[in-house]
């Protein structure tokens, strides 16, 4: 009988009001890898963060070893024999390996307390290193690691938690399979199967193949909530797949009109074997006016900083956009805007509205030398405009006066959106995640102003939430993975279906 | 219409509703405290020398707040102002007029280079200024190794000197100039811009402001108040000092944070700055006139800058730690 040597009971967790963790438990015994899958924002990375001291839970309780535990900290967790893995790698690239393997914990490699014993913290090192059977030398420096090497001095980073408790350690990898090339990956998939031996193992993976090779059970979540659990030989990729989309929200985005078939509408944007190193390499595709192109991918895929391009945002290596005819180049986001682009970043509150100013202020700052009178601001006019769009996009404030931070994320949204459509009719918006964290109502309604916005001739490129809003928002989608597009949806009244994209994502 | 309030607020605490009027505040207990130790301080003819002795910190005050407002700081603007004095002294004789208006172009592009060197190399205004403080400072003792006396032309600027219906020209001067910038932060689309890239660069720069354009000019703006603040200078005590530099970085930026504007931007403004040079100017004025040690005024500084910080609310910003 494996006991479960962690156990989670109905852990939750908000932020700002969004429920991003939902009564979740589960368990991970002794000696055995589970897989932890899901789509973006199932809450795969915030469970993991919670089991590694990084953020604290507003209810539920962690037991270990039957014993409740309640870890304020990284270090706290790590004494408890609790480490992780993340995707964004933790080493300090000015250090040599040993240090960054016995970093927080060099006691047993100091002398009196307080000077490093190299040769002590080498031999720890080493001993981590050779368990994962890598020859990396200890004294080396990381910065001269390749990025596979230094995913194994995570590894062996994380392992070295084995030394600070008596029992096996519980290890979180957190995607880290996901920057890795194939031979790579290999390796550490091999790494993770004989950890099985000495650890215990959560493994995140968005691919779906390398969590059915590893894992001996898995565990798929769904907007916070753990919808199902799977042992190995009882599953295939099909049913995993079904169970991360779930079934709840596909109603609301059911397209009620038909998709207009825009074949015959002029080309807007035009972008031509687009490249930009570690981000996305030769990107092609068109989009035209009134459609809603929809970009499909996982969280590293390129598609974030392929709209940051097209934003003016990022500069490309190589490549061409060319818009209404006219190739274009970006030095910074104001040139867009000039052009007419529009943008709606993810953050909305750090990067989509200053929250110091007022709504009025805020709602005007992209277009403001359009409601000047000579070299001054038009106030009366540009008071009239604020109060139109407020009440068209009816976002509810007490006066336009009021601080942009006192409204709600769904009115934030809103007031982003008001920014972009004020004064001056866009060619082109570009929306990251434009439901991300909204209630079921304000949802609806942005849903219903961006397909009004591309029946008024507006271009619009999405990145969308979850499968199902993207696919009932958009008219033709393409999806990215590992920077290149790997499938293409043209426009047509045949809707593909989800798990053909989902394909395609991993 | 509706407006409705869809988020209730938080209830306010009492002190947060007096925190905008502390500056204020801590002026007139300045001004009463001083006049009360000695009672002549605050006869018309003192307001007036207090007015004139104000007027090269209020310039300088001036077009830091605007920087300050940017989340930057310019360290620089007392050795430009030296430098311009010194060249001013030299040329004025020769170039009369035409010497003002060429070390004001000189001082102007001086700042915009350093504003462009900021906004492009992306270095941190604290550390271009501050190279900027070291090269003019020396490049105005290298032309002027010492206080060098105007020997004519003085009429060019002799109009700051004196006084008309007991206001002195000077800090008329110095008035209207913050004046005409006020109104341009309110009025035109540029102080928008100000402010919000003071309160959130990134979210600025993603509505297609053209923050290193906005930032170029506060510098220019700076390099330029920096050679009036040197005129101003020149026309007071009728030389160049190479060395003014010195005695009027720090209550420059004190008198800008002093009156409420916040140090990282967004927040405060030219009103505020205009209570904080008061105050500064009531500070050391009236240390000399109460016989206290002058050492004091450093320490006076930082408790009122530390006081006014404090006072400041920015407790809601997400980007705030």
């Amino acid at each position: 009988m494996n006991a479960p040597v962690l156990r989670t009971e109905g852990l939750s967790k908000s932020f700002a009001g969004i429920r991003v963790l939902d009564d979740v438990s589960i368990e991970v015994r002794a000696r055995e890898v589970v897989g932890l899958i899901g789509e973006n924002g199932a809450g795969k990375s915030t469970l993991l963060k919670v089991l590694a001291g990084l953020c604290r839970p507003d209810c539920g309780r962690i037991v270990l070893r039957g014993t409740t535990i309640s870890l304020r900290c990284v270090s706290e967790a790590a004494a408890a024999g609790i480490g992780m893995v993340c995707q964004e790698q933790s080493l300090l690239s000015n250090l040599s390996v040993a240090e960054n393997v016995l970093l927080g914990h060099e006691d047993a490699a100091l002398r009196l307390g307080v000077f490093y014993n190299w040769g002590a913290l080498h031999a720890l090192a080493k001993a981590q290193l050779d368990k994962l059977g890598s020859s990396i030398m200890p004294s080396a420096q990381t910065d001269t690691l390749s990025f596979g090497e230094r995913q194994m001095v995570e590894l062996a980073k994380v392992m070295a938690i084995e030394n600070r408790t008596p029992h096996e350690p519980v290890i979180l990898l957190d995607e880290v399979t996901s920057m890795l090339d194939t031979e790579q990956t290999e390796t550490v998939l091999t790494q993770i199967e004989c950890l099985r031996n000495r650890a215990s193992v959560v493994f995140v993976s968005h691919r779906l193949d390398e969590v059915l090779r590893v894992c001996d059970r898995v565990y798929v979540m769904n907007n916070g909530r753990c919808v199902a659990q799977r042992n190995r030989g009882c599953y295939k990729i099909a049913d995993l797949q079904q169970l991360m989309l779930g079934r709840n929200l596909s109603v609301e985005y059911r397209n009620d009109a038909p998709q207009v078939l825009i074949t015959g509408s002029t080309v807007r944007l035009s972008v031509r074997a687009l490249s930009r190193a570690n981000s996305y390499q030769a990107v092609s595709f068109e989009l035209r006016a009134g459609e809603v192109l929809g970009i499909a991918g996982v969280s590293r895929s390129g598609r974030e900083s392929l709209c940051r391009t097209l934003f003016g945002a990022e500069e490309p290596d190589s490549g061409e956009i060319v818009l209404d005819g006219k190739s274009v180049s970006f030095a910074e986001p104001a040139d867009a805007v000039r052009l007419g682009i529009g943008y709606v970043p993810v953050e909305r509150l750090v990067e989509g509205v200053v929250a110091g100013l007022s709504v009025r202020e805020n709602m005007t700052l992209a277009h403001l030398d359009g409601l000047c009178r000579g070299p001054l601001i038009d106030r009366g006019r540009e008071r009239e405009l604020v109060m139109r769009w407020v009440e068209r996009l009816r976002i509810k404030l007490r006066a336009p006066e009021t601080p942009a931070y006192q409204l709600s994320g769904g009115n934030q949204q809103k007031l982003v959106l008001a920014k972009w459509l004020i004064a001056r009719k866009p060619k082109i918006l570009i929306l990251d995640h434009p439901l991300l964290g909204l209630d079921v109502c304000t949802r609806m309604e942005i849903t219903l102003l961006i397909r009004d916005l591309a029946r008024s001739g507006i271009s619009i490129l999405l990145i969308a939430d979850t499968l199902n809003e993207l696919i009932a928002l958009s008219d033709s989608i393409i999806v990215m993975k590992d920077g290149a597009v790997s499938g293409c949806f043209p426009a047509s009244t045949e809707r593909p279906s989800e798990r053909e994209i989902l394909e395609r994502m991993v | 219409m509706t407006f409705k309030d869809d988020r209730s607020q938080p209830r306010r605490k009492p002190y947060t509703l007096v925190r905008p009027y502390v500056p204020l505040a801590v002026l007139l207990a300045l001004l009463s405290s001083v006049g009360a130790i000695q009672h002549t301080f605050v006869s018309p003819y003192n307001l007036s020398v207090l007015a004139d002795e104000s007027s090269v910190i209020l310039l300088l005050a001036t077009a830091q707040t605007v920087v300050i407002l940017l989340g930057g700081i310019d360290l620089s603007m007392a050795a430009l102002t030296a430098l311009a004095s010194v060249l001013i002294a030299l040329t004025l004789p020769s170039m009369k007029v035409g010497s003002v208006i060429s070390v004001l172009a000189l001082t102007t592009l001086l700042g915009a280079f350093q504003g462009y060197i900021h906004a492009r190399a992306q270095l941190p205004s604290v550390v271009v200024t501050l190279a900027g403080l070291g090269i003019w400072s020396s490049l105005a003792l290298t032309i002027a190794h010492t206080t060098i006396p105007v020997s004519a032309g003085f009429s060019a600027i002799g109009w700051l000197k004196g006084s008309s219906f007991g206001v002195p020209h000077s800090f008329a001067f110095a008035a209207a100039a913050l004046a005409v910038l006020a109104g341009s932060l309110r009025w035109l689309p540029l102080g928008r811009y100000v402010y919000a890239i003071g309160l959130n660069p990134r979210a600025a720069l993603l509505s297609g402001i053209r923050v290193g354009r906005v930032k170029t000019l506060a510098f220019a703006l700076t390099g330029l108040f920096s050679g009036l603040a040197g005129m101003a200078m020149v026309a007071r005590t009728g030389s160049g000092n190479p060395t003014i530099a010195d005695s009027l970085l720090l209550p420059s930026i004190a008198a800008v944070l002093i009156g409420g504007t916040k140090m990282s931007g967004g927040v405060g403004g030219l009103g505020c700055t205009v209570i904080g040079a008061l105050s500064i100017t009531i500070l050391r004025v009236g240390i000399a006139a109460t016989g206290l040690d002058p050492a004091y005024e450093p320490i006076a500084y930082g408790v009122l800058i530390v006081t006014a910080a404090l006072a400041t609310d920015r407790s809601w910003d997400p980007l705030q730690k």
